[in-house]
């Protein structure tokens, strides 16, 4: 929950485990001082305590309260000193914010999502809290594509999710092969189209890089879905979370707090949505 | 009926702010010498009664922006060990009512209120910092008694008088000022303070009157001379604009990123978040922020959606004459005219609005 009497201040959590994902991916599971409920879908602000903050999509199921995921990609300067971080050191929480996937809206539809790099990290929270509820859902289909095949993350789980129940289809694929992979080689926006998705029976989630994302739209708006059924996660400099600093901006929203989920009717007259 | 306006004596009100002074922290506008009255400038300082002759209530607008008081450019926001107002409190406010008075705000500076307001107090989380600040502050503004060739508050939909969002409004006479209270807490001075309030004559009006015509009437001039656009022509016309690069090109084109229209204008309120520590104590602050900096927008990894300066340009103008009408029905501009003063380039805003409008404009050479 957002402290209304401090919306800038964050709860100290706790490292409790930090699992390499890729070279420059690691997923911390962090145990904040006071439960954080949150719902999958929205984000929240990571501290490095006296040193900066920076926001992330828990990427855990969001019924385990106690315990939160976040998967993080080694970018920048929080990043960098995150990843320097180890097991019991303390870090800070403040959220969650924006709006959350409307799962209970999706119920007996095909669930069709499609990640690209570490931008499967909050499809992950997705998939679990789909999970949750697995027979709600007529198909969960997951199409996700990485650099290489060492670019993979969560590469066990997703062996495991293949397994999850017979309405749960997984596909892998990478940019560039290699000796290691023997799976499909290509970018992810060509093999959607055989994904035997029900159009007219389904909404596509979409998380990865602007350009993965553009690309990813543009196909599925040619396979012939609609604009309301395309939900993008688009990346801004949010900030404070709650409106107020201005720097997360699209057009009339703020992608902190009317984000940053989006479904791309929404952004589609937008100007530069995908810079 | 409520009396609702009064007259004051100016000998008197000096003596009311100094009465005021004794439980609050008083701010008032004073002047800066100079040779050239058109370069006279008024900045806020605390009311001291020795420098009482350098006090201007009236004049035109002050340098800096009303907004300071409310949402300082800095402040401490977590770390002081304690949550809420209360690092508010220690670094602007005087122990004892806790409260700050201003005198000699323009009414360009009270129609930016509404958009601060917005953004801090609306929605689902209130900025605690801010509201508190907000209560605490009782604003005595004042009309203005002249304009300066920068002003084009009429062509905003503005006034150079104040018509709300004030506790008390002071119209200077010749020796005296007409008093009208615009709120409770205003109403709680003049029955505080009755002796130095008189019932005000019909010619105390008439004298106000007319000095607020003739100060819209100069303003008004001012606009026509330079082709000052209004509301109703811009409305629209900064989306329509969007795609039109040379426009924004050249209205960057002399930009030095220094961020000074963003930091003196009333409307804008973007803030950064920034942490640091020092001797194991941490703290998070929180400062004016920019839009016309190159990190602005900036994501991970250096990915910036607007990395070319002209985008960020563009923005700006997005802000306040799009997005601030389409989510509040206001431009989020008040036309005080101080990012004009301010920037080292020479960019005018009324000349980046003309362009605008007429969909071409050349910025004149730098001279």
């Amino acid at each position: 929950m957002i402290n209304c009497k401090n919306p800038y201040s964050y709860i100290e959590a706790e490292i409790l485990n930090i699992t390499t994902e890729t070279s420059n991916i690691k997923t911390f599971t962090l145990k904040p001082r006071e439960t954080i409920p949150f719902l999958a879908g929205q984000f929240m602000d990571v501290s490095v305590p006296g040193v900066g903050e920076a926001p992330f999509t828990p990427s855990s199921n969001h019924k385990i309260a106690d315990k939160l995921d976040f998967t993080i990609m080694n970018v920048g300067r929080v990043t960098g000193l995150l990843h320097e971080m180890e097991k019991g050191k303390t870090v800070g929480l403040r959220g969650p914010y924006g709006t959350a996937y409307p799962i209970a809206e999706w119920k007996n539809k095909e669930i069709f999502i499609v990640g690209g790099g570490v931008g499967l990290a909050p499809l992950r929270a997705l998939l679990y809290a789909l999970f949750n509820n697995i027979d709600d859902y007529k198909k969960i289909i997951l199409r996700y594509g990485a650099r290489t095949y060492k670019d993979i993350v969560y590469i066990n789980e997703i062996e495991t999710w293949k397994k999850r129940a017979a309405n749960v289809d997984i596909g892998v694929t990478v940019d560039v092969g290699d000796e290691l992979w023997k799976g499909n080689v290509g970018l992810v926006t060509t093999v959607l189209k055989d994904s035997g998705v029900d159009i007219n029976n389904a909404v596509s989630i979409v998380c990865g890089p602007p350009i993965m994302m553009k690309f990813v739209t543009f196909k599925l708006l040619d396979m012939g879905f609609k604009d309301n059924q395309i939900y993008l996660s688009m990346e801004k400099n949010m900030s404070c979370g709650i409106g107020k600093c201005g720097h997360c901006r699209i057009g009339p929203y703020y992608a902190c707090k009317d984000g940053p989920v989006f479904t791309y009717d929404k952004l589609k007259n937008l100007p530069n949505i995908w810079d | 009926m409520l009396v609702t306006h009064y007259s004051i004596t100016k000998s008197d009100l000096f003596d009311l702010l100094a009465r005021l002074a004794q439980t609050s922290r008083v701010f008032v506008p004073y002047s800066c010498d100079s040779q050239r009255s058109e370069n006279i400038r008024f900045y806020f300082g605390e009311f001291d009664p020795s420098r009482e002759s350098a006090v201007e209530l009236g004049g035109v607008r002050q340098s800096q922006p009303f907004k300071s008081f409310i949402s300082p450019a800095r402040e401490t926001v977590m770390g002081g060990n304690e949550p809420g107002p209360k690092p508010a409190q220690r670094h602007s406010l005087r122990s004892g009512t806790g409260r700050v008075i201003v005198a000699g705000v323009k009414a360009c500076d009270l129609s930016s209120l509404i958009l601060q307001d917005y953004v801090y107090l609306k929605g689902d989380v209130k900025d605690p910092f801010y509201a508190f600040r907000r209560d605490n502050t009782l604003i005595i503004s004042c009309d203005c008694t002249y304009a300066k060739e920068t002003c084009f508050c009429v062509a905003m939909g503005g006034r150079p008088y104040p018509t709300k969002d004030f506790d008390l409004n002071l119209s200077p006479q010749d020796g005296f000022f007409v008093v009208e209270v615009g709120s409770d807490k205003g109403r709680e001075i003049v029955d505080s303070y009755k002796t130095f309030f008189k019932n005000c004559k019909n010619r105390d009006f008439s004298g106000r009157d007319s000095m607020r015509e003739n100060v819209g009437l100069q303003i008004q001039d001012f606009i026509k001379k330079r082709g000052t656009p209004d509301t109703a022509a811009i409305n629209g016309n900064v989306k329509k604009s969007y795609d039109n690069l040379p426009l924004w090109q050249d209205a960057a084109s002399t930009c030095v990123e220094c961020g000074a229209c963003n930091l003196v204008c009333p409307t804008c309120h973007c803030f950064l978040l920034f942490d640091e520590s020092a001797r194991q104590k941490i703290g998070r602050g929180k400062v004016w922020d920019a839009c016309l900096y190159k990190t602005f927008a900036k994501v991970a990894g250096n990915h910036n959606p607007r990395k070319y300066l002209y985008e960020r340009m563009r923005n700006r103008f997005d802000k306040k004459f799009a997005f601030f009408p389409e989510v509040l029905g206001y431009f989020a501009c008040t036309g005080c005219g101080r990012c004009i003063e301010a920037c080292p380039g020479n960019i005018d805003i009324r000349e980046v609005l003309k362009g605008v409008v007429t969909g071409k404009w050349k910025k004149p050479p730098h001279d």
